[in-house]
């Protein structure tokens, strides 16, 4: 019953380019089809109350704005120790972000096998609840991503319908 | 002058808060307390069809979104006069009850414990002493073995370097005063908390359609339709009893074992007479009984009647526009024009400073204690004269640190409990027949309203004022704004402000005091920006000034 992959957007949809990672969830949502292993969340910025969700997961697919000396629009994909380590990071005191959410996963001896893919944001501080023309133009290729990521896993997926721009076999 | 010095930001958990202190002879002589964000949804908000608000609204916070939710359909449910079904009365409750079991919980264990738990010191502890320690205070006493694992877990993180969520905490501090084995017992439910808040977050899944962000809340009523029946009942009773069981065996016990070493907490950081409380958990259909009652206190334990009229927002030491203080219905979001300056002799914050009858009052657990208590509920009143009595100290230490942390588990104890009568409730409504839980409604032309409630960090207000069926201004007015507002026009502080006054400080390069204090208030600035950035981790400041 559990689902073994989950494919995470996180981000505040209020703040332009922040909301990418609920923008590729929602399209992912709305055109395709998964298998039942393969669960879809739209995670805001819940940070820690995403343990519940993260520490069932054996795969998790990050969906999020990722700062990554690019230019805005520019796609990332990081993995392994391209992931930011918030333990050597001397980041916190007892506050809980995402990825600290996922060090905590170790005291319950269950760590996903983590990705994280995006975009580099143009704007993420302007009050809107609108992706910059930078950004909206990315969503498919990020979304094109996470689909790779699914492929890679050896997870099928379908088009829920045909539309322009979106292919697969 | 004193030495000053600033703690930048506090929490990572939501938005930025900036806590700078002038320390004089070993103690906070003054404070200030800065939200660094500017929070403008509600210019956001105009214009759009009153129905769609709390979607927008549940957005500007990561932690609290349900409540925002709620506040937000109360607001155009008043505006347009709707009565909501009894069973949208319950499950709403639920919904809203399963928040506070699942906050508490974790601000208890993963945001606050650790201002008192030493982590590091429980790897000098005897796991046999351990166990002992635990048979004598836990409900839920653990064999030597179990700690010794825990340990071996602990000590793993610790020889890695790799700390994580422990890392770059104050340990060793002389302010700790826990034995090594009461350390490691609560670093071992620091880890069954974890395991339990997972599991109590799904309590929202099963009336909410979905977690996080549930779904089910609308204007007249809730959409959980075809989970009216037994087996979801049944469902959300089971999580319920599981994390009851772990309030009841584990929380409330480790608070008083971790308190009985605090017992001088009884006397730092409260310096706030005021309390305001809106209340909650409507008990019956007309919504006049309340779980949580309302009331203020101006001063003591003397309650007066709520009268939401007294609300005002003064914006004389914030980066808005200088305004004469205004009610929420006539509240304006005007940020200064150009850069801001923080200035802690002048505008210092994003925060607003709102006041009742000109004072600045405390919200959030303590002040729901008190107004219950002060009201003289026979449950309150209970459980807080056992509290005092089993830690031997009097009822002064309420209005204190250690206080408020104590409500918060009280209050997790009083709500836990009314669950189970909203679950029968809901039983026994279904078996009458009773399956409604919406209620039609038309949008008028032109309408005003206003949605409270008490949610796990204090009193929340969102104010609507709907015309050609639009939102023409919207204001809201959270528990954070309250706790974390800086000075008014009269140099009366903001209540986070006055608490830290007089907090003794051992080592102002570790300022582990103040954190106890601001801790305890659960600080939770909304509209957090999320972003991973793998080069340039935040780094977390105290700044000797």
């Amino acid at each position: 019953m559990t689902s073994e992959i989950l494919i995470l957007g996180v981000g505040n949809i209020l703040f332009s380019d922040d909301g990418l990672g609920i923008r590729v969830v929602e399209k992912l949502l709305e055109n395709y089809q998964f298998p039942d292993q393969v669960s879809v969340v739209d995670g805001g910025v819940l940070g820690i109350n995403l343990l519940g969700v993260i520490s069932h997961a054996h795969h998790l697919i990050v969906v999020d704005t990722i700062l990554n000396k690019g230019k805005p629009g520019d796609l990332h994909r990081l993995a392994g120790a391209d992931i930011p380590n918030r333990i050597l990071a001397k980041n916190s005191l007892h506050q809980v972000d995402l990825l600290e959410a996922l060090t905590l996963c170790q005291f319950l001896d269950h760590v996903p096998q983590t990705v994280i893919v995006g975009a580099e944001p143009m704007d993420i501080e302007t009050l809107s609840a609108e992706l910059t023309s930078t950004l909206a133009a990315q969503v498919e290729n990020v979304v094109l991503m996470v689909l790779k990521e699914l492929e890679v896993l050896g997870v099928p997926w379908k088009e829920k319908k045909i539309s322009n721009g979106c292919h697969h076999t | 002058m004193g030495k000053r010095i600033m703690i930048d930001p506090i929490t990572r958990i939501e938005g930025h808060l900036r806590i700078e202190v002038e320390i004089e002879n070993n103690r906070v002589k003054d404070a200030w307390c800065s939200g660094q964000m500017f929070r403008g949804i509600e210019m956001m908000l105009k214009g759009r069809d009153p129905r769609d608000a709390h979607h927008f609204v549940q957005r500007s916070c990561g932690v609290c979104t349900y409540v925002h939710a709620l506040s937000s359909v109360r607001a155009v449910e008043d505006a347009c006069n709707i009565a909501i079904p009894d069973n949208a009365r319950i499950i709403r409750n639920l919904i809203h009850a399963a928040q506070f079991q699942h906050d508490h919980i974790v601000h208890f264990y993963h945001l606050h414990a650790l201002d008192w738990v030493d982590i590091v010191d429980a790897l000098k502890a005897d796991p046999v002493k351990t166990a002992k320690l635990s048979a004598n205070v836990s409900g839920r006493p653990e064999s030597s073995e179990y700690f010794k694992t825990i340990q071996d877990k602990l000590k793993t993180f610790v020889s890695s370097g790799q700390l994580g969520p422990f890392n770059n905490g104050y340990w060793g501090h002389s302010a700790y005063a826990l034995p090594a084995e009461a350390n490691l017992m609560a670093a071992a439910h620091y880890i069954e908390a974890l395991k339990l808040q997972a599991k109590a977050a799904r309590m929202h899944a099963v009336f909410g359609g979905k977690n996080p962000h549930p779904q089910f809340l609308v204007v007249g009523g809730v959409t959980s339709v075809r989970d009216l029946n037994i087996d979801r009942i049944k469902e959300f009773e089971d999580i319920w009893k599981e994390t009851k069981a772990f309030v009841d065996e584990v929380y409330i016990p480790d608070l008083m074992a971790i308190a009985s070493f605090y017992k001088n907490w009884g006397a730092i950081g409260g310096n706030n007479e005021a309390f305001l409380v809106y209340g909650d958990f409507a008990e019956n259909s007309s919504e006049s009984r309340l779980l949580m009652p309302p009331g203020f206190i101006r001063k003591g334990l003397g309650v007066e009647k709520l009268d939401v009229e007294l609300i005002t927002e003064d914006v004389t030491r914030a980066w808005y526009e200088n305004s004469t203080p205004s009610h929420p219905y006539a509240g304006k979001t005007e940020p200064i024009k150009g850069e801001v300056a923080y200035n802690t002799d002048d505008k210092y914050s994003w925060i607003k400073a709102p006041r009742y009858d000109g004072l600045a009052p405390e919200v959030g657990p303590l002040a729901r204690i008190l107004v219950a208590y002060g009201k003289g509920d026979a449950t309150a009143k209970n459980l807080v004269d056992q509290t005092l009595k089993k830690l031997g100290v009097g009822s002064d230490a309420l209005f204190s640190t250690l206080g408020r942390t104590a409500a918060r588990g009280l209050e997790t104890v009083i709500i836990g409990d009314a669950m189970g009568n909203w679950l029968n409730e809901l039983r026994s409504n279904i078996a009458k027949g009773d399956k409604k839980t919406y209620q039609s409604w038309t949008m008028p032309d032109k309408a005003k309203g206003f949605g409270l409630n008490d949610v796990p960090r204090g009193a929340l207000g969102h104010w609507i004022e709907i015309e050609d069926g639009k939102i023409k201004n919207y204001q809201y007015v959270v528990p954070s704004t309250w706790n974390f507002g800086p000075a008014d026009a009269h140099g009366n502080k903001g209540p986070v402000e006055r608490s830290l006054i007089g907090t003794p400080i051992a080592d102002p390069k570790k300022p582990l005091e103040v954190l106890r204090t601001v801790h305890s208030y659960d600080p939770c600035l909304a509209c957090a920006v999320h972003v991973i950035d793998p080069h340039t981790n935040e780094i977390y400041k105290v700044r000797v000034v």
